[in-house]
């Protein structure tokens, strides 16, 4: 017996004990009918090869280890960046028990998020009746300022109506007649997680300015001096969010950050739970058609919502996702451009810092290969920073960005010595990542946390950058836009290069000559 | 005089109380799903195994997650397809912690996520073709995979597609391979429950009845078990097994955690099936009891007090030479468990406690905690059935009370009118508790730790509670300088 | 620019809807409108007569040979015919697979999406049978389809499928803003046939927009792909389409919510016409040999 009061050994340690593996190989040998060594060491290497890449590239059908999610995950990550707003799902309710717990994963926070629970009955008549209910439930229980509704894909197979759902539940008296309940059509084989943010941000915005469903007349534009910024589909939310706002008050720009579920995903712990927290007021949601131009930081993650915004007759900045200097450039200059405010002192002194740390580190980074995937518009903002850095990435992949979105990063390429030997993968998944790394090996892998099952199997150091992060803690408070985020990023990407240098230097007697404690 | 636990406060005031946020309507229906327990209830009061209202922030997942998230997912050496659109896959990608050993991508496939990605074409002209070329791609890509099983999303039923016609062609092409259909589609059932009802039968007909008999070499022994209803989570099927192969028997198979398709269709050789959650595979052991022959019994590993008893019962099936093995057994643990709970049980005492739990945690985990001088003051199912909570009266306490598929708003009034040491459910709760100041540890996952069961597990269990009651961190939740409101 | 008219014709299969719905809109194109189909029918007959084609391709063919919907443009699947007459079909799977419903929600919000309804005077959707799911009532959700013709005929079956649509059409009348516009009964020479088709109108609530008689030159015009309008436009029959277009032309913001009746409604109305007989209870369930 290993396992002691004094010493409590759990699953790291307790499994290794002599006694379990012992077990584990009796197992095996008399019960799991095992493949025969030779057959799985063969199959192991065969994986490696240019061979099985070419047959992992003529996939048609399956799908392995995708990098992306289903566009309501999407719909209640936007919903949940308004003030006192609830995220309603009208479908199964199996759906939303995944998204809360996908979302508590990543933020290690609470998310709040209703179903209609429709089940057989309402897959054969429709759901209206669930609507109805669903409405007046929580209307009653949660005291939301506002419901936001969008669909699981059961829902969108049999065609429910949301809009006539919502009129029939409001005439049922489920909510008050002049409540807000914006909806969006969400369905889960369209797109991706990033299509339903950009679905359920255009259904307030819609609601807002374009009459609450024939309710009230239309608003009519009347150009004000602010600014909305629109952050899209974003893991580092918390930490963004508030750079981007601190950044604004350097400039002292009127700004509205349509999207904002900062607050909502960091609640302090102090006693009390806080359902809703923050976000963007209902009041600001509406106004927001009389700003100036809007800032899209993730021009791919809401494209439905800027060509809604452009034909209100507003000037629409289209980012993509900018880290690093040339883009953080971009997006500084275009502030300033658009408020006709001179950029402060205070941001030219950031971006300076910024070009510090680079020149001071730069050495380690240059001529590093990288292999990173992830949703469209982080991928366009990590290459370019990457390119900038004098980085290759050789590899970049995305299961959700198309052909134009693999333009725009061969683009990228073809701008920067650096990008020669680079190549950009759309639509394709992280099974053909782990051949890629295979055949064309890399010094480092950026990506999400699923990532870590590619830095197991091809021993390529994974630097976590991307969504969901579920295996290290609070990294989605820290910000990656603006200089002040883009020295983040580069830190990160820094840590693991030393991490790993000092791991691979550290033989006593045979390699510690590089044990340098300067680098 | 039966034992009352404190609650603190009226429970069925407190019900009443909670009740008058909801719309009428809806407060009658939940009202016959709370209550409080007393003595000669026999079902603890609570109706159960209804659908979920719309719109209340049910806990509960959905028969997919019971199907392919349960019981199917953890069999290492099949491929299990989401069949259907993206997110069901990702979001249930690897998630549980159903541990296993094997080489990921080889010959095993626990952490992967296999699925269709059904895009819009594939909703209008349906996805049986596209099945078709993922099973000849698996084949390719995949060779030593051992079967394949199709895990039904919402749109299959709806549209119509007939994955058994597509199941049974392609297992024909592939020289008799094991590839199951299974309808688990989210919408059927009120919770994963039917999911785990639906897996089960999809073993019975497609792994029982499609199987030769002879299919494995295999001598059996009078000592052959199977362990049932166990996921392994953290490794906690292995913390069990150790046990009873130190008491002199052979565990043939593990359901499922840790398992392999051999295992599953070895199963019918045991000669007792030992089952662990009841909920999630009472079907097949009563189905195996009836086609086998083979008898089966519900044991209880989580805690001292209630493994003795367990191992007990279990030996009690076979012949004196394992009954003295199981003696040895638990003398030989108890210094383990003497010393455990010498350590933690005063920093413990007293402590109340607050459940909300799938399957058989809500009552198994409570003779744990009173090992540990704890007492719990709260319980409930998210898809218990009415035989789960005639089974929880010989666990409960009077003034015990339960909710059956709490809603949100349910859970955060009960914890803030009771006020327990620890609250004990999932990740969708975690954070609502802590951020209130209540100790909480997840009690699906193990909060990333375990295994639980067995005696090794208890150690780890013990370590836990008092590292999420005593934590330092709780001093720390009020503000100095505000006033208490 | 006038406001777009939408509206849409639904039918049994087999009544003579695409013809019905061809032909007026080509009579509507001569009185200078422009025109857009939307053919909502997995068959894709809907825009033959106006492409002179057998079958045009459709959106969700189309869609499924490029990968996805959001791989197509508008001009790849919109073809232009008689008179410039914009036309689109919506497609679907095989009988007995998929989802034909999702696939007409999937076309119209591509059309939608991408300007098709940009610069016309009227968008026509023409669909498949009963409002059977949610798919099939896309055309009749708010901002779609504003009035709704039922092509039906003195048939049982016909009538009995206009009083499923007029419920279809009631579901959706007190959410959104969709009438009925009236029934158009294709002549097929059953008993008292205009009278019957009156009376299920009245019961209804609607009128009888047109009788559109029965006449062979529709077939000759058939067998060339054409609409009458165009083969013989000096003909009968061209007039009596003629005449229905400029009914239905006439007769925006004239629909009403229908009040559809029930089956014993229904075949009380039908015993009253001498079209069905009294049931003899005394035969039913009784096998030949038994009688």
């Amino acid at each position: 017996m290993s396992q002691s009061a004094e010493k409590v050994l759990d699953h790291f340690k307790l499994f290794r004990e002599p006694e379990y593996e012992e077990m584990f190989a009796k197992k095996k040998a008399e019960f799991e009918y095992p493949v025969p060594n030779e057959a799985l060491q063969h199959t192991i290497e065969w994986t490696k090869t240019e061979d099985y890449r070419e047959k992992n590239f003529a996939r048609e059908a399956l799908t392995v280890n995708p990098a992306k999610a289903c566009q309501p995950l999407g719909a209640v990550f936007a919903a949940n960046g308004f003030e006192g707003t609830l995220p309603f799902v009208h479908g199964s309710q199996g759906c939303v028990a995944y998204y809360r717990s996908h979302f508590s994963r990543h933020f290690k926070e609470p998310t709040s998020c209703v179903s209609s629970s429709m089940t057989e009955d309402a897959a054969v008549f429709g759901g209206l009746n669930n609507m109805i209910d669903g409405l007046a439930n929580s209307y009653s229980l949660y005291k939301p300022k506002m419901i936001a509704v969008s669909t699981t894909c059961m829902a969108e197979v049999i065609g429910d109506d949301l809009n006539a759902f919502i009129k029939t539940s409001k005439e049922k008296g489920s909510v008050p007649a002049e409540y807000d309940v914006p909806f969006a059509h969400t369905p889960a084989f369209v797109g991706s997680h990033i299509t339903g943010y950009d679905n359920a941000l255009h259904g307030v915005l819609k609601h807002f300015w374009d009459g609450k469903a024939g309710t009230v007349p239309p608003l009519v534009r009347k150009e004000n001096d602010s600014i909305n910024f629109i952050g899209g589909f974003d893991g580092y939310v918390v930490g963004n969010n508030r750079e981007i706002k601190r950044i604004f008050k350097e400039f002292g720009i009127n700004h509205t950050m349509l999207c904002d579920p900062s607050d909502a995903w960091d609640t302090p712990t102090d006693g009390e739970f806080r359902m809703y927290d923050g976000g963007t007021t209902l009041e600001d949601a509406a106004n927001a058609i009389h700003a100036k131009a809007t800032i899209a930081m993730q021009t791919i993650s809401t494209e439905k919502t800027v060509k809604f915004i452009e034909e209100h007759g507003q000037e629409v900045i289209k980012l993509h996702h900018p880290v690093g200097v040339g883009a953080t450039d971009e997006f500084i200059m275009e502030l300033s451009r658009i408020t006709g405010k001179a950029i402060p002192d205070s941001i030219t002194l950031e971006r300076g810092r910024l070009v510090d740390a680079i020149a001071d580190s730069s050495a380690h980074i240059h001529g590093k290969k990288f292999a990173l995937y992830g949703d469209p518009d982080t991928m366009l903002g990590l290459t370019a920073f990457l390119l900038e850095l004098g980085a290759e990435p050789v590899t970049v992949l995305s299961t959700n960005g198309d052909k134009a979105w693999a333009e725009k990063v061969q683009a990228l390429f073809d701008a920067s010595p650096f990008g020669t030997n680079c190549k950009v993968y759309p639509k394709k998944d992280l099974w053909h990542m782990r051949s890629l790394l295979f055949t064309d090996p890399v010094d480092f892998l950026i990506g999400n946390t699923y990532g870590k099952y590619l830095d197991r199997d091809t021993k390529t150091p994974l630097i976590r950058i991307g969504f969901p992060i579920f295996d290290r803690h609070h990294k989605h408070r820290y910000p990656v836009w603006g200089y002040q985020g883009a020295m983040n990023v580069l830190v990160t990407i820094l840590d693991k290069i030393f991490d790993e240098m000092d791991a691979d230097t550290n033989g006593i007697g045979t390699t510690d000559y590089s044990f340098d404690i300067i680098r | 005089m039966t034992y009352t636990v404190d609650l603190g406060v009226n429970g069925a005031e407190l019900i009443e109380e909670v009740l008058k946020a909801y719309p009428e309507k809806s407060a009658k229906r939940r009202a016959k799903h709370l209550g409080v327990h007393e003595e000669g209830k026999s079902d603890c009061d609570v109706k159960s195994n209804i659908k979920s209202l719309p719109g209340v922030m049910t806990i509960r997942g959905c028969a997919y997650a019971g199907s392919k998230g349960v019981v199917w997912g953890p069999i290492k050496d099949m491929i299990h397809i989401s069949h259907g659109p993206v997110g069901c896959g990702q979001y249930s990608w690897a998630s549980r912690r159903n541990y296993y050993i094997g080489t990921t991508g080889v010959d095993s496939f626990g952490t992967m996520q296999f699925t269709s990605d059904f895009q819009e074409k594939d909703i209008v002209f349906g996805g049986d073709k596209k099945l078709e070329k993922i099973m000849d791609e698996i084949q390719v890509l995949f060779p030593l995979n051992k079967g394949i099983t199709i895990q039904s999303e919402c749109p299959i039923g709806l549209i119509g597609d007939d994955i058994e016609a597509v199941a049974k062609k392609k297992s024909k092409e592939y020289e008799g391979k094991t590839i199951v259909p299974v309808r688990c589609e989210g919408f059927r059932g009120v919770s994963q429950s039917l999911g785990h009802h639906i897996a089960n039968d999809a073993i019975r007909d497609f792994i029982f009845d499609k199987t030769d008999p002879n299919k494995n070499e295999f001598t059996g022994t009078p000592y052959d078990v199977a362990i049932i209803g166990d996921y392994n989570i953290g490794g906690d099927a292995w913390s069990s097994r150790i046990l009873l192969e130190e008491m002199g028997l052979r565990v043939i198979a593990q359901w499922s955690g840790d398992g392999s398709i051999a295992e599953l269709e070895n199963s019918p050789k045991a000669k007792l099936n030992i089952l662990h959650c009841y909920r999630s595979m009472n079907y097949i052991s009563r189905h195996m009891e009836e086609k086998y022959g083979i008898p089966w019994v519900e044991y209880n590993f989580f805690g001292p007090s209630k493994i003795e008893e367990s191992l007990r019962k279990i030996a009690g099936f076979f012949d004196d030479s394992i009954k003295e093995k199981t003696e040895e057994v638990i003398a030989k643990y108890k210094v383990l468990t003497d010393a455990v709970i010498a350590k933690y049980k005063p920093r413990l005492q007293g402590k109340r406690v607050m459940l909300f739990v799938g399957g058989l945690r809500p009552r198994h985990v409570i003779g744990a905690y009173e090992d540990l001088g704890m007492e719990v003051v709260g319980t409930g199912y998210e898809f218990g059935h009415n035989d789960d909570y005639q089974r929880t009266t010989h666990y409960v306490k009077d003034g015990t009370l339960i909710y059956d598929d709490v809603t949100g708003y349910e859970f955060e009034k009960f914890v803030e009118a009771v006020q327990p040491d620890l609250v004990g459910s999932g990740i969708k709760e975690k954070y609502v508790f802590q951020k209130m100041g209540v100790p909480f540890r997840q009690m699906h996952s193990w909060d990333y730790s375990g295994p639980y069961h067995g005696y090794d597990g208890f150690a780890i269990f013990a370590r836990d509670m008092d590292m999420a009651i005593n934590n330092p961190v709780w001093a720390l939740t009020k503000t100095p300088w505000k006033k208490a409101a | 620019m006038a406001a777009l008219r939408q509206i849409a014709f639904y039918g049994k299969g087999g009544i003579g809807k695409s013809t019905t719905s061809q032909n007026t809109l080509a009579a509507l194109a001569q009185m200078g409108q422009k025109i857009l189909i939307v053919g909502c029918d997995p068959k894709a007959d809907s825009t033959r007569l106006i492409l002179h084609a057998k079958a045009q391709d459709t959106v969700l063919s189309l869609a499924a040979e490029a990968g996805s919907v959001e791989d197509l443009e508008l001009e790849d699947v919109m073809k232009v015919g008689y008179m410039d007459i914009r036309c689109v079909e919506s497609g679907g799977p095989e009988p007995g697979v998929g989802c034909a419903g999702r696939g007409v929600i999937t076309s119209i919000n591509f059309l939608e999406e991408n300007g098709a309804y940009d610069g016309a005077d009227y968008v026509s959707y023409d669909v498949l049978g009963d409002v059977v799911c949610g798919g099939f009532a896309m055309p009749i959700r708010e901002n779609k389809a504003q009035e709704i013709y039922i092509v039906m005929s003195g048939e049982m079956m016909a009538m009995y499928a206009a009083n499923n649509i007029a419920k279809g059409v009631l579901k959706y009348a007190n959410s959104g803003g969709v009438r009925l516009g009236g029934l158009v009964c294709n002549e097929r020479q059953t008993d008292k046939e205009l009278e019957l088709a009156e009376a299920l109108a009245g019961m209804l609530g609607t009128k009888l927009i047109h009788f559109v008689p029965r006449d062979n030159i529709v077939q000759h015009a058939e067998l060339r792909r054409m609409t009458v309008l165009e083969y013989a436009p000096e003909s009968k029959q061209a007039e009596e389409y003629r005449q229905l277009a400029t009914k239905i032309h006439n007769n925006a913001g004239n629909g009403t919510i229908p009040t559809p009746i029930t089956m014993d409604q229904l075949e009380d109305m039908l015993m009253d016409f001498g079209i069905m007989q009294k049931e003899d209870e005394s035969i039913i369930g009784k096998a030949a040999t038994a009688a």
